[in-house]
């Protein structure tokens, strides 16, 4: 195995790496991922050290006359991707068990980066579905069910178009959460029989931190300290940023007094 | 059982929306959806009997993690697919959001009870799935020691 090799190797094993971390997954999968794609191209010594914001991989070959190999690759956080973990994952099984070729795995690697989410229109349904079936949940009733399915539509939307202009996670929530309150303040001044609690609540529970709790929680249980630390701070301020945003426009409806249309 | 019955359905739909938000393969969409609304149930069924929401997260969590783990294993998927749109139903959102109300009212005794409760609740999902995680981790060893001796 020359030189060129195994720099491809490595390029492919981070590569599978920096996908199944962008969508999400646990630490100890990432580097259990890239452990085993270079194994399976005979690279005895590897090791890996992931972390939610980059991978460091050292590969040798073990003899005198090779060198070390060592790619880090820096990561921007992006959205939970359930599909793409589930698919390469079963990737790197093929890859390991088949004799499928370095450049064949990229190309792989490449169909699967490349796919597609669920058209928009279902994503906004199935988000204020989420949200009113919450606002249900949580004790509200018909008209709260109602409410909080067009509120859960726009507050949906709003979070992507500020994510698609890049804003951070904590102003993003709190400006989702913002707006949904002032939605539920607006609608239930103005209709009878609906609280604005659980709507409010209902479309929380669309931002609120689920998946840094579970994966900061799966990282401690693997040994993953630091990343474990780091997303359980990411859920708290999450959650933080949930309330404050609430609270805020709770806040000022109460000093001016309420508009009613 | 009426109201069970709701909230089932509720549930489901719910887990239905957060399944396809962090996009679940189309065709672990039914299991997972399961796997939500029976975690909700198992914690409304808790709270009812025990009255206390932070028991109810807990066996909630294990509920979701133990389905979780079953599914993965039937399903040759990983479980982080299951688990994520299942415990979503189960973090305290809706606490998040008393304790503000509560804090907006200049009632501070109920926002740190509220705020307390909704950390335990965090706490309570995170030891269920760690209970679980652990004893699936011991299962797979002497199933496999066993494989080994025969």
């Amino acid at each position: 195995m020359d030189k060129k090799k195994q720099k491809r190797i490595l390029i492919l094993a981070v590569r599978a790496g920096e996908i199944m971390m962008k969508a999400g997954a646990e630490i100890y999968r990432v580097e259990d991922t890239v452990e085993r794609i270079c194994k399976a191209c005979g690279i005895d010594h590897v090791d890996v050290f992931a972390l939610p914001t980059g991978i460091f991989v050292t590969t040798d070959k073990g003899s005198d006359e090779d060198d070390t190999y060592t790619y880090i690759r820096r990561l921007k956080s992006s959205e939970t991707d359930l599909n793409k973990i589930s698919r390469v994952n079963d990737f790197s099984r093929t890859f390991t068990t088949t004799d499928m070729t370095v450049d064949e795995g990229m190309d792989v690697l490449d169909e699967i980066e490349g796919e597609r989410k669920y058209p928009v229109s279902v994503r906004i349904i199935c988000a204020s579905l989420v949200a009113a079936c919450f606002s249900v949940l949580f004790g509200g009733g018909g008209i709260d069910f109602c409410i909080a399915f067009i509120s859960g539509a726009i507050c949906y939307v709003f979070s992507r178009l500020l994510a698609r202009a890049d804003v951070n996670f904590f102003i993003r929530g709190l400006c989702c959460c913002a707006l949904a309150a002032f939605i539920a303040l607006v609608a239930s001044t103005n209709i009878s029989g609906a609280h604005y609690g659980m709507i409010i609540t209902g479309c929380i529970m669309l931002f609120v931190p689920g998946v840094a709790i579970t994966n900061s929680i799966r990282d401690f249980l693997s040994g993953d300290m630091v990343s474990g630390v780091g997303r359980m701070a990411e859920a708290f301020i999450t959650a933080v940023s949930l309330a404050v945003g609430a609270g805020i426009v709770l806040k000022i409806w109460d000093i001016i007094g309420g508009i009613t249309l | 059982m009426m109201y069970l019955l709701t909230q089932f359905l509720l549930a489901l739909l719910a887990t239905l929306g957060f399944s396809v938000i962090f996009r679940v393969p189309l065709k672990k969409i039914p299991a997972c959806v399961l796997v939500g609304a029976l975690g909700w149930i198992t914690y409304i069924i808790t709270v009812h009997y025990l009255g206390s929401p932070v028991a109810g997260c807990f066996t909630g969590a294990c509920m979701v993690g133990m389905l979780s783990s079953i599914c993965a294993r039937c399903l040759k998927e990983a479980s982080t697919i299951f688990i994520i749109p299942g415990i979503l139903c189960l973090v305290p959102g809706s606490n998040i959001y008393k304790t503000m109300e509560a804090l907006l009212l200049h009632n501070y005794e109920n926002t740190a009870e509220i705020g307390v409760q909704t950390l335990f609740m965090a706490g309570a999902i995170a030891i269920g799935l760690l209970v679980i995680v652990t004893i699936v981790g011991l299962l797979r060893i002497t199933i496999r020691k066993i494989k080994g001796r025969v």
